[in-house]
């Protein structure tokens, strides 16, 4: 019987392909050329009125790709996309239909660099993120776009990422999570 | 020229509708490929489809083979606009049907330029 085929990811390497990604992403979907997503400078603030768009990943490797930000910016982000004025006001269909859209390119973009074959599943969308036994965060990337944050995370369903998912929870920032923290996935 | 545009994202869909717009096409829209079957069974007469793979119902392959598999529908030019961009999912699509493959995110001069080589570049429209 063979064994199941499983891939490890380097948190390092996810950080930088994850912020590839998704500046790819908002410099194409988004702000035109200029693109407008940069690292996160400085404290971190706490997330009023979170929105969490996310998609899971199936395959050689199993996961989550996350985004996090507030309603504010969630708000603007919808507005960018559809290409309505900054005074426009965005129904809750179009907020949850253009945050969605967004994790799903930067989640399927994401599943590319991955080995092996994959499936990508539905966007999804909520204030806090369903929570997954097991599920641990590889990667919390903060970003900030149009000056707000928005964060970018990476969760794996496979015990296999563990060690490394330690490494990343030590090197890396934690952003403020008012929905229960680090063990919801 | 007339598209239609299928995705469950309606921010997606009015993306490329808008795009195809500006370029001089008249485009209908359908949120997974069962509705976009069930625009052409109505009669739509549309020259492309821009379809999304991942959707409810019915997702872009299947919708893809159903209308290869309907000689009515020979001429529509079928172009893929999908994440999913493993080398093994473009084979397949194109196997089954599709004339092109564009990956999410793109621009909109991704677009026309694949129009351009699929000969559905509109006159008169900008370059």
């Amino acid at each position: 019987m063979n064994a199941p085929v499983t891939t490890v990811l380097d948190a390092s390497v996810v950080h930088d392909q994850v912020s590839a990604v998704a500046q790819e992403v908002f410099a194409a979907m988004v702000d035109g050329d200029a693109g407008l997503l940069l690292p996160w400078e400085g404290e971190l603030p706490v997330l009023a009125e979170p929105v969490v768009a996310w998609v899971d990943l199936h395959g050689d490797w199993a996961g989550r790709l996350a985004l996090r930000t507030g309603a504010p910016t969630a708000n603007a982000l919808a507005r960018a996309l559809l290409g309505l004025p900054d005074e426009a006001e965005v129904s809750h269909a179009d907020l949850v239909d253009a945050c969605g859209e967004v994790a799903n390119v930067v989640g399927g973009n994401f599943k590319s660099l991955l080995p092996g074959p994959g499936t990508l599943g539905l966007p999804q969308v909520g204030d806090v993120l369903p929570q997954t036994p097991g599920a641990l965060r590889l990667q919390e990337l903060p970003l900030a776009w149009r000056g707000q944050l928005l964060a970018v995370e990476v969760w794996s369903f496979g015990a296999q990422d563990a060690p490394r998912a330690a490494v990343a929870t030590h090197d890396g920032p934690a952003i403020p999570d008012q929905h229960g923290g680090g063990d919801h996935a | 020229m007339r598209a239609l545009v299928i995705d469950d994202s309606r921010t997606m869909r009015r993306i490329v509708a808008g795009t195809l717009d500006k370029l001089g096409f008249e485009t209908a829209e359908a949120e997974h490929g069962q509705a976009a079957l069930d625009l052409l069974e109505g009669g739509l007469d549309v020259d492309l489809a821009c379809i999304d793979w991942n959707m409810p119902v019915m997702d872009g392959l299947t919708f893809v083979t159903s209308v290869r598999a309907n000689p009515a529908w020979r001429d529509i030019t079928l172009m893929m606009v999908t994440t999913e961009s493993e080398q093994s999912q473009i084979v397949r699509a194109l196997a089954a049907g599709a004339h092109e493959y564009l990956i999410k995110p793109f621009t909109p001069d991704a677009i026309r330029d694949k129009l351009d080589l699929l000969g559905l570049a509109v006159e008169g429209q900008p370059a």
